[in-house]
């Protein structure tokens, strides 16, 4: 794969689409290349990664394993597992009531402590992004799409903490999360048992 | 207590133990939520743990280290231990401090759980865990407390946590940070470490995100808080810990104590969910299982306590009621304290919300015993789906671009696995549970899904899913009910599930309540079957336009098109046979209830060819053009098309009549006959059929030696009809309010045109509060009702008057009937349990109004 060359946009939009899965709409000239190359698949308003353009930006975001930021990166990472637990177990409690029964969002207090929570969430990740920023520098525009997020979310729409539909707080987290496991190179697998364990006490 | 009452000052009352607050006169107003459930707790007459209430009143001057001490001072004589100082077992004594508001709120400061150490440093005499739980919960107390207490920013705080992974080695550097970033330095003495953590949590109450929460809930702005002190034992003793218990089991909603328990102390300020189980504590779950009896009985909810055990036994240290629980606790808690006599029966149906009874029987894979289990995990996202095996994102797209549900069955979901998710019928996973990426996703897409099977192996290579002895290939069809975490090979039915125990009992409760019939609208003897297992006590409603159509079609359309009286004639024979059976099935299934039968009602248009083209032959195809109408359902249409095509009806009832002879002598059951006729304006529409229908009768009789029973009535669509009631009712022995057309026409709306284009901008305006096709329109069309109910009462006494539109399974309509005395409404089979609970909240509702009789 590492004979594919392509223009930086190309690059861009190739690397955009396997952090985020899939696009939509009409396919711009840049995605429209990637899919003459085999890169991407355009199937009606859908388009999404072939698994040649996942291997190549797997290649291409991977830090070298001797690369001096990367124990950098690890330490940092290992610090935003466990923070990432809290999200995914607050996004539950937004979506199913501890009863098991789905959140119909008519209870305002059940709603307003999740909200509350959140911002501990959201304290926490703070610094762990602007560390993963100071060597990551394509990352720098997350920061600003958690905040648009809460932005949306208190003005009133629900849908802005977990939709996987939009640009919520959770698609954005998911979209950090996938791209940092692209950067150090570590398959989703090996990411939820390091978790496991940071979580359940048992060290890394 | 209303809103503006939590915020009214009340005097300075001083400290209050736990338990010592009612008998003083105190209420939620000074001693706050929390306050008030350890009162509670202590009224049991069992040990609740040692604490005290800073009540409203007193939190502003407890930011003094003067006041602090005194609260320790007290503290220490209520619980018998030093502060500071050990236990018998080697604990060390610390404080817990909480805060609470007069009502439920969240956006309250987390509890502090680690005051009282001295000069911050973590003792060596400890064991390792409880060393390792004590840091943590210093750092989260010391940061709390230097963030909001001493201004400190939390930038800097977050720092150090990186700079200085082991705690104990964070703790000089962090007094440092304090001093040079900080209004003081961090408190020393532990009355100012209490002082400073009422301050801590003051500010934090008063910060924009707290405001934000309050907000959200339509708290007061100024809504105060009451600081609770408590002790703390830091132990790691195993015969030593916490727990909670709660009364309900979450998805039976039976009476069955269950929880969790940790060995140790209570470091965080939340409950942990998972621990060890309640059956495990060696003592007190028979104390913890009477406890929330009596606190249910009580506070007349489920709920929640949370404890700690040491050598001296159980302690009750927290409550919570369960303000919004599941159908299945809310219906069998309702039923349970009924049953207990601390409520009755009336008060159970009353607490039953309609919401709770369609959730309940909301559809769910129907399991039958045969179905085959492949592989279990997490039930992550309720609800069933069956689809073929997608093992990859890109199948499950083309499964969606050829119309067909697609399962998709992957380890673990990542972004990149998106369209899949969003193409699928619903997503099996081999690895994560309730909070995976998938579980979160497909919630949020609203699919189905099971998480954590691990009992599967996926080989995409191969194309293959396999668990146990079950090879499946991608492709095959495969099932999952997300409720129970089971996926089945092959396809599961799903389906209504039947009322439960607890809903059964409710619902009998509900038929003694109500005064208004439940019947339903059904068409068939399967239709009618369902209806009267969920306690329908008649047919309110049998349409019969579906008996015309199929491959009886051809037959009507010789009656409507024929220009030869033999051939009608021949097809309205042949119609009558047919219609025989189709009557004897639903007869049966009807057995000696009554049952209403409305003649043909569907306009003309939808039994002729759609074009020329499709004519049997050229005069057909005549006939068709110049039948042609501009408005169908204001045209010929009910009673009218029966009067142009005077052997309509006839052969309706003559098959109608056959059929009740038939299942008498053959079954020995008597159903009651109503016959109904549609579409009436003129009285004398009504006369007219009646003598058609007399004759047949009669017909009938001379032929079988029986003289079918049967009532004549008419239904009440159109606003003439209920206008000319009197005169209706002169003939009719029944009158149906079919509030559908009734609502179209009293309105003038077009309902497909109007819901489609225009009811949305009239609810946003607030010209309407509802569809008047949802919920009956109180102001114009249940007026006219009410007219002509008072017309037909006035004419015939005993007229049996009833509403079988949709309106009739709306519990809002449904309290409107009972108040205009109608004797029964009829709906849908699957909405008979909604009625007959609506119908007894209808008459408990007018009783307490004092307008019943």
């Amino acid at each position: 794969m590492t004979d594919v060359v392509l223009a930086n946009d190309e690059r861009d939009a190739l690397v955009t689409m396997v952090v985020r899965g899939m696009a939509r709409g009409e396919a711009t000239a840049e995605q429209q290349a990637l899919a003459d190359a085999g890169l991407i698949l355009i199937k009606g308003p859908i388009m999404m990664p072939t698994p040649a353009g996942t291997t190549f930006v797997a290649e291409q975001l991977r830090l070298p394993d001797d690369a001096p930021e990367r124990e950098r990166i690890m330490a940092t990472f290992h610090r935003f597992l466990p923070v990432n637990r809290q999200l995914r177990d607050l996004c539950t409690a937004w979506q199913v009531r501890p009863d098991g029964s789905v959140n119909d969002h008519a209870d305002e207090n059940y709603d307003a402590d999740i909200r509350d929570r959140l911002d501990d969430i959201d304290d926490s990740v703070a610094p762990l992004l602007k560390r993963f920023t100071e060597d990551i520098p394509r990352m720098a525009g997350y920061r600003s799409q958690l905040t648009e997020s809460l932005a949306k979310l208190d003005d009133g729409d629900d849908s802005w903490l977990a939709s996987p539909l939009k640009d919520s707080y959770h698609t954005v987290w998911m979209h950090i999360h996938q791209e940092l496991l692209l950067t150090i190179g570590m398959s989703r697998k090996e990411d939820e048992e390091l978790e496991e364990r940071l979580v359940s006490g048992a060290g890394a | 207590m209303t809103p503006a009452s939590w915020t009214q000052p009340v005097d300075d009352v001083g400290l209050v133990p736990f338990g010592s607050g009612l008998e003083r006169g105190l209420d939620e107003r000074s001693l706050c939520t929390r306050g008030i459930q350890l009162e509670i707790l202590a009224g049991l007459g069992l040990p609740v743990g040692a604490g005290l209430t800073i009540p409203v009143p007193n939190v502003p001057g407890f930011t003094s280290p003067d006041r602090a001490k005194a609260a320790m001072n007290l503290l220490e004589s209520i619980s018998g231990r030093q502060i500071s100082g050990t236990t018998d077992t080697g604990g060390l004594v610390l404080l817990r401090l909480s805060a609470s508001a007069p009502v439920e709120a969240a956006g309250l400061p987390p509890d502090l759980v680690c005051l009282g150490l001295r000069r911050s440093i973590i003792p060596d005499g400890l064991g390792a865990k409880a060393r390792s739980d004590l840091g943590s919960a210093w750092w989260k107390t010391a940061v709390f407390i230097a963030e909001h207490a001493l201004g400190v920013p939390g930038e800097d705080l977050g720092t150090l946590d990186f700079d200085y992974p082991d705690v104990i080695e964070r703790v000089e550097p962090f007094k440092r940070l304090c001093e040079e970033k900080g209004s003081s330095p961090f408190p020393s003495k532990r009355s100012e470490q209490v002082a400073a953590g009422a301050k801590a949590m003051i500010e934090r109450w008063n910060s924009p995100r707290a405001a934000r929460a309050r907000k959200k809930q339509n708290l007061p702005p100024d809504l105060p808080l009451a600081l609770h002190l408590e002790t703390v034992v830091v132990t790691e003793h195993d015969d030593e810990g916490h727990g909670f218990a709660v009364s309900r089991d979450m998805a039976s909603g039976h009476f069955a104590p269950n929880g969790a328990f940790h060995h140790g102390f209570r470091w965080s300020g939340e409950r942990q969910p998972t621990g060890h189980p309640l059956s495990e504590l060696p003592d007190g779950v028979e104390m913890l299982t009477g406890v929330l009896a009596e606190l249910e009985g009580r506070l007349r909810s489920s709920v929640i306590v949370d404890f700690e055990y040491g050598p001296d036994g159980l302690a009750l240290v927290g409550l919570e009621q369960m303000r919004r629980p599941n159908a299945r606790v809310a219906t069998s808690l309702a039923v349970d304290l009924a049953i207990r006599g601390i409520t009755d029966e009336v008060e159970a149906v009353r607490s039953t919300s309609p919401v709770h009874v369609l959730e309940l029987l909301h559809p769910q894979p129907k399991l039958t015993g045969d179905e085959i289990p492949f592989v279990s995990g997490l039930g992550a996202s309720p609800g069933a789906a069956v689809g073929r095996i997608a093992l990859d994102s890109e199948a499950a797209v083309e499964y969606m671009e050829a119309g067909e549900p697609a399962l998709l069955v992957m380890s673990e979901t990542t972004p990149g696995d998106l369209p899949g998710m969003m193409a699928a019928a619903g997503i099996l996973t081999l690895n994560g549970g309730s909070a995976s990426h998938a579980a979160v996703v497909a919630r949020g897409m609203g699919r189905p899904a099971v998480c954590g099977a691990s009992g599967m192996r996926i080989d995409r290579e191969a194309g293959t899913v396999t668990a146990g002895e079950h090879v499946l290939n991608a492709g095959d069809i495969l099932s999952i009910d997300g409720a129970t975490g089971i996926a089945y090979v092959g396809e599961l039915s799903i389906e209504r599930p039947g009322p439960s125990p607890s809903l059964t009992t409710l619902l009998g409760w509900a038929d003694d309540s109500r005064r208004l019939g439940v019947r339903a609208n059904a068409d068939t003897g399967v239709d009618a079957t369902t209806a009267i297992d969920n306690g329908a006590e008649g047919i309110g409603l049998c349409r019969t336009e579906h008996q015309f159509l199929g491959d009886r079609l051809p037959l009507v359309r010789r009656v409507i098109l024929s220009h030869d009286f033999d051939a009608e004639a021949a097809a309205l024979a042949a119609l009558a046979d047919a219609q025989r059976e189709d009557f004897r099935e639903l007869l049966l299934a009807v057995g000696d209830r009554p049952v209403t039968v409305r003649l043909l009602d569907a306009p003309m248009h939808e039994f002729l060819p759609a074009t020329a083209a499709d004519a049997e032959d050229e005069h057909q195809a005549r006939m068709l053009e110049h039948l042609h109408e501009e408005n169908p359902m204001l045209g010929v249409r009910g009673v009218r098309l029966a009067l142009m095509h005077e052997g309509l009806y006839p052969a309706q009832v003559e098959g109608l009549f056959n059929a009740w002879v038939d299942v008498v002598s053959e079954h020995d059951v008597r159903p009651e006959l109503e016959v109904m006729v549609p579409l009436v304006s003129i009285p004398e529409e009504l006369v007219m059929m009646l003598r058609l229908i007399r004759r047949v009768n009669q017909e009938v009789a001379s032929r079988t030696g029986v003289l079918v029973p049967f009532k004549i009535g008419t239904m009440v669509e159109t606003p003439r009809a209920a206008l000319m009631a009197d005169k209706l009712a002169q003939w009719a022995e029944f009158l149906s309010f079919g509030t559908n057309d009734l609502t179209q026409l009293t309105y003038g709306f077009s309902r497909d045109d109007v819901e489609r284009r225009m009811l949305g901008t009239y609810l946003e305006k607030g010209l309407m509060t509802a569809s008047p096709f949802a919920e009956l329109d109180d102001q114009g069309v249940a007026v006219l009702m009410e007219y002509a109910v008072t017309k037909a009462r006035s004419v015939r006494p005993d007229i049996k008057l009833g509403i079988c539109g949709e309106h009739g399974g709306d519990p809002s309509s449904i309290a409107i009937c009972e108040g205009l005395g109608l004797d029964y409404v009829s709906c849908s089979p699957q909405r008979i349990p909604l009625a007959r609970l609506a119908a007894a909240h209808a008459r408990v509702g007018l009783d307490e109004a004092g307008t019943g009789s």
